[in-house]
Parts: C-alpha cells; sequence; structure tokens
C-alpha cells in the first residue's frame, strides 16, 4: 500500500475511532447491564435515551472530512455539537434525577437506597402512575462526591431536563447539590443527609426536602445510651472529617453534657472519608484509655475500621461500648463484615430486623417485596428511605395537583405522608421530618447469619423541633 | 504519651512502611533499570489485590487459601506485567520519556476500568489467613500477628532482591543496566529480556503487596490511584533507583503519617508532600540515590 | 531527544508565517473569526445544554493553550499544572462568595494569584531536569490539594465552595440581542470573550521573539545557554506565564461549574488536561483548543452509552501514542501536506 493511501487508511481510522460505533459500544453497554453484577437486580432505565442524536452527531461530523484544516474542525465540530438535539425525549414521564454513590466504599449504602426508590417507583407506576403519569428514575453514580454530584446534577436538569432531584447519599454532596436546585427551581428531596447545615436558617430554600433523621436528632439518641452507662467517666470520639462527622460529634457532645456533665471527652480522632489505613488513630486513641466511644464512620469505611480495630483491642479495651449512629446497624453493614463484626456495640438503622413488639403489617408486606424486587435474601436496611422519597414526591406532586417543582415545593412543607414505618411529616420551617431511629445492641442470632440490632428502641423518644 | 503508646504508633508505621516498601520496591527497580516512572504501578496493586480476592473466591476455603491466593495473584500480575512490556512498551523506547509516561497513564486508565468492569464496584475484602489471625502482647500493646508477618517480610523481600542483585550473574547484569545500557548491549548482553524481566519482576512484586494488604485494607476502585502517589513520594524520599534508599524511604514516610497524627493532626496529608517537595529541592536524587 | 531529530521547522505557526506556496485560499480566510462568531451565536441557536457544552469547552481550550505554553512551546513537561488552576479558582471563589468582591476584582485577582504560587513554585522546579521537575510539579500541586482539603474554614474542605455567585451581567442587557439571555448564557458570552483575549495574548507571546527564545529553549538548551540565554529565566516566565493563565481558566470554571471543589486540584485533573493537550496536537497553537473541543464532545457521548469513560479515555491515549504523535491537528497537517504535495506532483 503506498505511503498516501496508507496515512488516509490511518486518517479514516482516527475517525472511526472517534465515531458512535453500534456494533462495539453496544457490547459494552450489555457488559454493562449484566445481571449477575448488579445486586439491587433493578431493570429500570439507568441511562437516558441519546443514542440517535449522538449517531446522527457524529455522521453530521465526518461528512467530507478529509480536506479540512484543523479551524474548520472545530468549527464543525461546535455546529453539529449545536444542530444536534441532544437532550432525551422519553415520552411523557416524570423524570427523578438520581445521583447517588453507586461505587467504592459507600455504595453498599447507596445502591439500597436507589433499590427502594425503584421499587416505589415500579409500585406506583403499576397503579397508574401520578397524575396518570408515569414515574421515571434517571441515576448516576456521585461517587460520594461533592464535585461529581453537582457536575451530575447538573446535566441531569440542563441535558436530560428532569423534573426533580432525589438522592445523594453523603452530606457533602447533599448541600451542594441543594446550591443547584436552588438556583435552577427544581425540588431535590435528601433521602439520608444528615447534616444540619443542608436545612439551618443559612441554607434552607424553598426547594430543599429532607427524609432522614439529622445530626441534632442522632446526637440525642446517641447521648441518651451513652448516659445510661453509669461507670462511663471518659469518651473518645472518632469520625469522619467532613460536615456529617464534625456536625454529628458536635450534636453528641452538646447533647451528652446536658445529661452527664460530669463525663470528659478525651479525645478525638478526625480520619478523612474514605480513608484506607486507620491503624494510626486506632493506636492514638487507645492510648487515652476512654471508657467509651462514639464512633460516626460507617460503610466500607466502618468496614476498614473495624477489621484493624479488632485485632488491637480496640474494642476489648472499651468493652464493646461504642456508639455509633450512622446506621451501621444495617443488614447491608452487618453483611459486609460478616463475622468480623464487633458484637456488643450499640448501632442504630432506618429498618430494624428484628422488632420489639408487633411489626406493622405494612412493613411486612414492605420487606417480603424489598426481598422479592432485589432477589437478595435479606432485606437492606437503607431501601425504605429511598422508598420512602419517592412517595414524599409522589404524594407531594398529588397535593399540588401539577408536576412543575414550584408547585410541589408549595405543597411539600407541612405534608404528612405513609410509610411502612409510620408517617412521616415535612417540617414547615426546615422541611425536615426530624424522623426517630431504631437503635440497639448488636448481637448474634441464630436465625440470621449477620449482626442484628436486639430489642431495638425507637430514639428519640421525643425531640424539640429546634430548627 | 506512654512508651507503650509511642511502641505502637511505631509498630503502625512500620507496617506501613513494609507495604510501601514492597510495592515502591518494584517501581524504583523499574526505574533504575529502564529511567521511566510506572504510573501504572498502582494499578498493578489493585489488580493484585482483586486477583487475590478472586483466587480466594474460587477456591475451596481450607484454611490455605490465602498463601495460594497471594502467590497466584502475584504471579498473575507478573505475567501481566511481561506481557505489557513485551507488546507495548518495546515500541515506546526510542521516544520521549514523556510518551512511555503517558503510556503507563494510559495503562492507569484502562486497568482501572477493567477492574470496575470484572469485579464490579462495590467494596470487597478477605479475611486473615487463620494461622495469622492472632495477635501477641508486646511492651504493653496488642499487636496483630498478621502486621507482625508483614513486618518481618519487608526486610526479606529486601535482602532476598539485595541478594539477587549483588550476589548472582543476572543481578550484576541489572545493576550493568542501571549504569549504562547502551554499553551493556553493546558487551553483547541481552538487554531486552533484562527489561521484561524487570518488568515482571516489579509487577510480581506489585501485585504480592496488593495481595497481602487485603486482610487489612478493603479493595475499592480507586485504590491504584491513591497508592501511586504514596509510592512516588517514597522513592523520591530514598532515591529513585535505590533499593535501600526505598526501604529507608518508607520508614521515614511510615513514621511521619504515623506521629504526624499526633503532632499535626491536621496536616499529616500536607506533611507528606511538604516533605516529598524539600527533598526534590534539595537533594532530588534522594537520601540513597545518584544523581541521574 | 526531543521534536527536532529529523523532521524540519515545527509546524507551530499557523499557515501566516508559512512560506508563500501554503498561502492559498483558505489561509486567507479568517479561520478563528469564524469560529469566535459561530461560538458566540450558541445561545441562541443551541439549547441550553450546547451552551452549558460550549462553556465547557471555551474554558478547557483556555487551560490546555496554558499548559502548551509549558509543554509544546517550552518543552516543559508539568504534572501539576491543575494547581494553578485549582489556586485560581478558589481565589475567585472564595473573594466572590466569602468576601462578596465583585467579578472585575476576582477574576484578576485568581490570575495574579495563580501566578505568584507558579513565581514561587517555579522558581524550585526549573531547576530540576526533566524527571524531577515533572516529580517536584506533582508534589506541588499536591500541596496545594492538601491544604485544599484541609483548610475547611477558608476553602470549605471536602465540601467545597458550593454556590459562587454568577457575576454582576446586568449590564449585558445593553447588548443589542442579549437582553432575554439567562445568566448562564451571559456568563458563557462573557467566558468567550475573555478566552479568546487571553489566546490572542498568547498567541502573541508564542510569536513574539520571546517566544523564539522558548522554541530554542525547549529544542537544545545547553545550545541556547551557549548563546547566552538565561535558560532558567526564560523558563521562569514561561511557567508564571502559563500558571496565570491557567489561574483565569479555574476561576471562570469555578464560576460555570457553580463551585469550586478539592477535587479540580487533584492531579488526575493534570493528565487529563495532559491528554487533551496532545491529542489535538501539542505542536501546534490550536491544538489544544481542537484537544479540548473533542474530548469534551466525546466525553458525552461516550457517557451516554457507558460508564467506562476512562477505559475509552485510556485507548484514546494508546492510538495517539502509537498511531499519531502529533495528535489531532498534527494528522491533519501531515494529510494536508500529503494532498497538497500529490496535487503539486
Amino acid at each position: 500500500m503506498s505511503r498516501e493511501s496508507r496515512i488516509s487508511v490511518r486518517f479514516a481510522g482516527i475517525m472511526r475511532a472517534t465515531r458512535a460505533a453500534p456494533g462495539k459500544l453496544d457490547e459494552v453497554k450489555r457488559a454493562n447491564h449484566h445481571p449477575g453484577k448488579d445486586a439491587a437486580g433493578d431493570g429500570v432505565t439507568r441511562r437516558p435515551s441519546g443514542n440517535g442524536s449522538a449517531r446522527r452527531r457524529a455522521s453530521v461530523r465526518t461528512e467530507g472530512a478529509t480536506l479540512m484544516s484543523p479551524f474548520r474542525l472545530l468549527a464543525a465540530a461546535v455546529v453539529a455539537a449545536g444542530l444536534a438535539p441532544s437532550a432525551a425525549i422519553a415520552a411523557d414521564t416524570i423524570k427523578i434525577g438520581f445521583p447517588i454513590p453507586l461505587s467504592g466504599p459507600t455504595a453498599v449504602y447507596g445502591k439500597p437506597v436507589l433499590a427502594g426508590a425503584e421499587m416505589a417507583v415500579a409500585e406506583i407506576n403499576a397503579k397508574g402512575g401520578v397524575l396518570g403519569r408515569k414515574l421515571e428514575i434517571l441515576s448516576r453514580d456521585s461517587k460520594a462526591n461533592a464535585d461529581e454530584a453537582v457536575r451530575l446534577s447538573r446535566e441531569l436538569i440542563i441535558k436530560n431536563s428532569v423534573d426533580f432531584l432525589v438522592g445523594t447519599l453523603t452530606s457533602a454532596e447533599a448541600p451542594a447539590v441543594s446550591t443547584v436546585a436552588k438556583e435552577n427551581k427544581i425540588v431535590f428531596i435528601a433521602p439520608t443527609s444528615k447534616s444540619t447545615i443542608l436545612t439551618d436558617e443559612k441554607h434552607i430554600h424553598p426547594y430543599i426536602f429532607r427524609v432522614s433523621s439529622n445530626t441534632d436528632v442522632e446526637g440525642l439518641a446517641g447521648a441518651t445510651l451513652m448516659a445510661k452507662w453509669k461507670d462511663v467517666k471518659t469518651v473518645a470520639t472518632i469520625a469522619p472529617d467532613y460536615a456529617y462527622g464534625r456536625d454529628s460529634i458536635s450534636a453528641f457532645i452538646a447533647a451528652l453534657k446536658k445529661q452527664r456533665p460530669d463525663i470528659q471527652i478525651v479525645d478525638q480522632q478526625w480520619p478523612k472519608l474514605g480513608e484506607p489505613d486507620f491503624t494510626a488513630f486506632i493506636t492514638a486513641q487507645m492510648s487515652k484509655n476512654p471508657d467509651a466511644v462514639y464512633c460516626s464512620l460507617f460503610a466500607g469505611d466502618f468496614v476498614t475500621f473495624s477489621k484493624e480495630a479488632t485485632p488491637r483491642g480496640y474494642f476489648k479495651a472499651i468493652k464493646n461500648r461504642l456508639v455509633d449512629g450512622a446506621e451501621v446497624g444495617t443488614p447491608d453493614e452487618a453483611e459486609a463484615l460478616g463475622n468480623d463484626y464487633p458484637y456488643g456495640i450499640i448501632a442504630d438503622s432506618y429498618d430494624p430486623v428484628l422488632w420489639s413488639g408487633s411489626e406493622p403489617a405494612a412493613h411486612k408486606t414492605f420487606i417480603e417485596d424489598l426481598k422479592k424486587f432485589t432477589h437478595d435474601k435479606y432485606a437492606s436496611g437503607w431501601s425504605i428511605v429511598g422508598y420512602q422519597s419517592i412517595y414524599a414526591l409522589a404524594a407531594g406532586i398529588t397535593k399540588a395537583n401539577s408536576t412543575k417543582s414550584d408547585a410541589v415545593a408549595k405543597a411539600l412543607p407541612g405534608l404528612t405522608w405513609d410509610t411502612p414505618v409510620g408517617s412521616r411529616t415535612f417540617s414547615e420551617k426546615s422541611h425536615e421530618t426530624f424522623a426517630p431511629e431504631y437503635w440497639g445492641e448488636m448481637v448474634k442470632e441464630a436465625a440470621y447469619p449477620f449482626a442484628v440490632i436486639k430489642d431495638p428502641q425507637l430514639l428519640p423518644t421525643s425531640f424539640p423541633a429546634t430548627n | 504519651m506512654s512508651s507503650s503508646f509511642l511502641f505502637n504508633q511505631f509498630m503502625g508505621g512500620l507496617t506501613t512502611a513494609m507495604f510501601l516498601f514492597l510495592i515502591a520496591s518494584g517501581l524504583s527497580l523499574v526505574f533504575g533499570v529502564m529511567r521511566v516512572i510506572n504510573f501504572a504501578h498502582g494499578s498493578f496493586y489493585m489488580i493484585g489485590a482483586y486477583l487475590a480476592w478472586q483466587v480466594v473466591d474460587w477456591v475451596h476455603p481450607t484454611g490455605g487459601e490465602f498463601w495460594i491466593a497471594a502467590i497466584g495473584a502475584a504471579l498473575g500480575v507478573g505475567l501481566l506485567g511481561a506481557v505489557t512490556e513485551r507488546v507495548f512498551f518495546r515500541t515506546l523506547y526510542g521516544r520521549e520519556e514523556l510518551y512511555q509516561l503517558l503510556f503507563t497513564y494510559a495503562l492507569v486508565l484502562i486497568l482501572g476500568d477493567a477492574a470496575k468492569f470484572l469485579w464490579g464496584v462495590g467494596q470487597l475484602s478477605v479475611s486473615t489467613p487463620p494461622v495469622l489471625s492472632g495477635s501477641v502482647t508486646m511492651f504493653g500493646t496488642t499487636q496483630p500477628l498478621y502486621t507482625l508477618f508483614i513486618i518481618a517480610i519487608g526486610p526479606a523481600i529486601a535482602f532476598a532482591l539485595w541478594l539477587g542483585l549483588n550476589r548472582t550473574g543476572t543481578g550484576r547484569m541489572v545493576r550493568a543496566a542501571q549504569m549504562d545500557r547502551e554499553m551493556l548491549a553493546a558487551l553483547g548482553a541481552n538487554v531486552s529480556i533484562i527489561y521484561t524481566g524487570m518488568f515482571a519482576l516489579s509487577a510480581f512484586l506489585a501485585g504480592l503487596s496488593g495481595a497481602l494488604v487485603t486482610p487489612i485494607q478493603s479493595i475499592v476502585p480507586g485504590m491504584d490511584v491513591l497508592i501511586i502517589v504514596q509510592a512516588f513520594i517514597v522513592v523520591v524520599i530514598g532515591g529513585m533507583g535505590s533499593l535501600w534508599g526505598t526501604f529507608w524511604g518508607s520508614v521515614i514516610y511510615g513514621q511521619v503519617l504515623s506521629f504526624g497524627i499526633l503532632i499535626l493532626p491536621g496536616f499529616s496529608l500536607f506533611s507528606v508532600f511538604a516533605l516529598m517537595a524539600v527533598i526534590l529541592i534539595v537533594r532530588p536524587w534522594g537520601l540513597f540515590g545518584r544523581p541521574l | 531527544m526531543n521534536a527536532t531529530v529529523a523532521a524540519p521547522a515545527p509546524p507551530s505557526r499557523a499557515a501566516a508565517a508559512a512560506p508563500a506556496e501554503y498561502r492559498t485560499v483558505a489561509s486567507r480566510i479568517p479561520w478563528v473569526l469564524i469560529v469566535f462568531v459561530i461560538m458566540a451565536t450558541v445561545p441562541w441557536v443551541g439549547t441550553r445544554y450546547d451552551t452549558f457544552l460550549a462553556g465547557q469547552i471555551v474554558i478547557d481550550a483556555l487551560f490546555a493553550v496554558s499548559l502548551n505554553l509549558l509543554l509544546g512551546t517550552t518543552g516543559l513537561v508539568s504534572f501539576g499544572h491543575v494547581a494553578y488552576f485549582g489556586v485560581g479558582a478558589y481565589v475567585c471563589g472564595i473573594l466572590m462568595k466569602t468576601y462578596e468582591l465583585p467579578f472585575i476584582v476576582a477574576f484578576p485577582a485568581a490570575g495574579l494569584g495563580a501566578a505568584l504560587f507558579a513565581l514561587i513554585s517555579g522558581y524550585f522546579c526549573v531547576r530540576l531536569i526533566k524527571l524531577y521537575f515533572a516529580m517536584l510539579t506533582l508534589a506541588f500541586s499536591q500541596i496545594v490539594w492538601a491544604v485544599a482539603y484541609k483548610w475547611n474554614d477558608v476553602t470549605g474542605g471536602d465540601q467545597g465552595l458550593p454556590e459562587i455567585p454568577y457575576p454582576d451581567l446586568d449590564w449585558m442587557s445593553a447588548i443589542p440581542g442579549c437582553a432575554d439571555l439567562s445568566d448562564g448564557a451571559r456568563f458563557y458570552l462573557l467566558s468567550l470573550v475573555l478566552v479568546a483575549v487571553s489566546l490572542a495574548v498568547v498567541h502573541r507571546i508564542v510569536r513574539s521573539p520571546f517566544g523564539r527564545v522558548l522554541t530554542t529553549v525547549r529544542d537544545n538548551p545547553d545550545r541556547a545557554a551557549f548563546l547566552g540565554v538565561n535558560v532558567r529565566l526564560y523558563q521562569l516566565a514561561a511557567f508564571v506565564i502559563a500558571g496565570g493563565l491557567a489561574g483565569l481558566a479555574g476561576a471562570l470554571y469555578g464560576i460555570f461549574s457553580r463551585g469550586v471543589f478539592t477535587d479540580y486540584v487533584f492531579w488526575s485533573k493534570s493528565a487529563e488536561i495532559l491528554i487533551m493537550t496532545i491529542l489535538g496536537g501539542a505542536g501546534f497553537f490550536w491544538g489544544p483548543p481542537v484537544g479540548a473541543a473533542v474530548l469534551v464532545w466525546l466525553n458525552q457521548i461516550v457517557t451516554d452509552y457507558t460508564q467506562y469513560w476512562s477505559f475509552v479515555l485510556g485507548a484514546i491515549l494508546l492510538v495517539l501514542l502509537f498511531g499519531f504523535p502529533g495528535g489531532i491537528v498534527g494528522g491533519i497537517v501531515m494529510l494536508w501536506r500529503r494532498l497538497k504535495r500529490l496535487r503539486n506532483a
């Protein structure tokens, strides 16, 4: 082959490389949706249908490309990008953008939240949808990263024209996405972010709503339980160094001081979120010999922490008197740790496995449905918040009789809606529910291959809404 | 601050150090011989961790499966390294260093997504092998047996490498390649085999350290990116291409991290990078290295 | 070692500097002006999303061009260029959000702050050779990252600084046709103008005698030193200018993204820009902007289909390294030349 034709072949090659080749990408797409890798077992759309436009865009770009100078190329690219329709135009569904961590250490919580939301959507759609229209979730992996969550939310709003935003897991992401929601006037419901910064006076706006409890509520519950140990005189804390960690610890300390002014805080450790190695923090804390520990580590961090702390005798030294308010009592966390779980600690969950007293019938149905939906043997403790959030949104849309965010934003404050664990109400002033959670000691139960909460108590029993 | 606490922090620092040494030794070796910084070294480490998990998943739990997994993972990654070098790297030798660096970065991107594709995006973990899952009381502290094992294996591997480099014929050739490769090739030695071998060995070490870290840390996507910067710091401090430099560089790094938490808690992250910058400014070839 | 080995004078200047035989009709048309006009019409012609993409392209183009001043023109391979981008983003963000200063103060301040940091770090960096230079730039960039991560009170730490306000763009209503543009679209137009001006400045610099000295330093630092050129000083100057420009890009990016986060300063972003520059063609002035456009556009398409964007990026990089070291622009120029030769033969 002559040099010239070799070069043109090569050039054609680069053009091919930049065009959306259907075959290869379909393969990747199929591989992407491999059922075996998908624990959540959802069948709901995860990607918007932008296929047609992309292909059209690519072919506009490659026509007559051979004699172009760089400038023409740039102009063509821009024009093509500009003229090709870019947003997905799905049939008349109510689109809910759902950025949530689906990879990394926090995915163990993020995935079930999404699964719960998807189940709620499936249930609502089966009954005919809301205001006669079906709901659709567009989920994205935010990697528990504020930057990523903001970028994805903006894309969901600008590119996919979502009507509402639900999601984010951590309190790093939610406040950032809240600003995007405020600027674009889109209702944003955060299922799990607990930091008070999300809805305090400085940051509240008409479009932000929170389903989970907040750090003040959590801190009060944790402090109440800690206060019960009369022989504890010194307490240490360890929490991830970001908004949630900082807020939960300060709320805990404030509540503890009120109940047990005699307790001294002797040590505070602040590993970063996603820390791969807690050893130095563990040994530093042990050297201060606290009687008990309040811990806000969660998800993958708690797994790593426990696995490193146990062989060093950390839990033994405090006689297992560790209280963790970051939902490490959920089956998801317990399963992740398996037999390495530090039995005897006190933890909480949005949704307990055992019930002290009788389990509400609605909850029994919910658990059975969830197990079927996710093809999991044991139901997650996190799915319920995703589930609750979707139902809250549906209730808001119904009450407002509109899918416009402005109307729904007016309908949601003060709205009460039903959930499998009781009804919830968004407060008028701060758009949150101050929901209590289930707390108790983590024990080994014969019927379950993972740690469960013994005699879960709904705490705090009462919460003065200070926000 | 009791002495047992200081001892504890010291041991913690040593553990971190030995892990890093295992990883960084490969990086340093490759640099010494081939004069290229392999960004993908962290990816080899990550693949080693995932492979170890995979082998443990396949092999019937008998109690010894962890060791099989560790060796298997190391060999697997070593093979991956050899193939990469033969097929791709070779063609870049005559080119600018920038291209070689970018190639290793392309590997990082590709291997990272390959791992996500094969093993998913969640967090995986491996249990400590039963024979090492106990702990020992030393100087008033509880030391897990596994960390003692790691602290012992670091110097053992360092010594083995030193033996290999200084007491064998092949080792002599490798050291010659480090000093002057053109001359070595002119003398008739098969330099390309040395290159492939060194690359494979460094990948083997990276894979081994990845496998050995699994009982202590979780296997997550992104662990390749996190570790490579730390490996760079160690190699810079100790001196690129120097085995003992890497060893002592890791020890220093480990202790700075470990005690940095106490002295300046907010600054441990900052201090290691500052240390790297200072070394580069004051003595770029590191404590034990040679000027390039 | 570098590009001088076999090739003739690097084709880094556009057609106007080439000998007369290249002065075709094509080179007389003001391509740059046409592209600028096309890009300026995006808010009216395209959707909100297109404006979003175009904004990203424009800012990345400036960032990549600033890197190319180091890489292509001066031959300095920096892995830490994102440090200056980050410094600029944080300075502008902090000034506008925390201190509520107007854009017209914050923007130049960001550039100056980044240039100052480039001066300090560059002073140490340029004294080192190749690999150590790259490592030290990486170290400084990670230092910036570590500071941004931990200095919660000022930088917001892991939370970052969300809600950076738009600059006050009401004066734009006076311009015909701009009255009913959204804030985002107005800011896009402002960025386009600022970036165009900056690019023009860089173009000037590259073509000036100063720029010639830089390429001399790139091609053979020893020979340049023998000629009496203070190599270090010129490299430092390039470093500072590149840093300042990156800071300006960072400032724009912070406002564009409605927030400044620590991820902007992580070293993987340096790698992304490096790839963008090389994809477009490091030997050409317009290479980086083309690379920026292509990469942003590709990213949008690929992420529609698959989550494995890194893999695709790595594959593109491999193709570039093994097949098209001159990047897109390099490939096109090469083809153009072949075709010209065919035609003239």
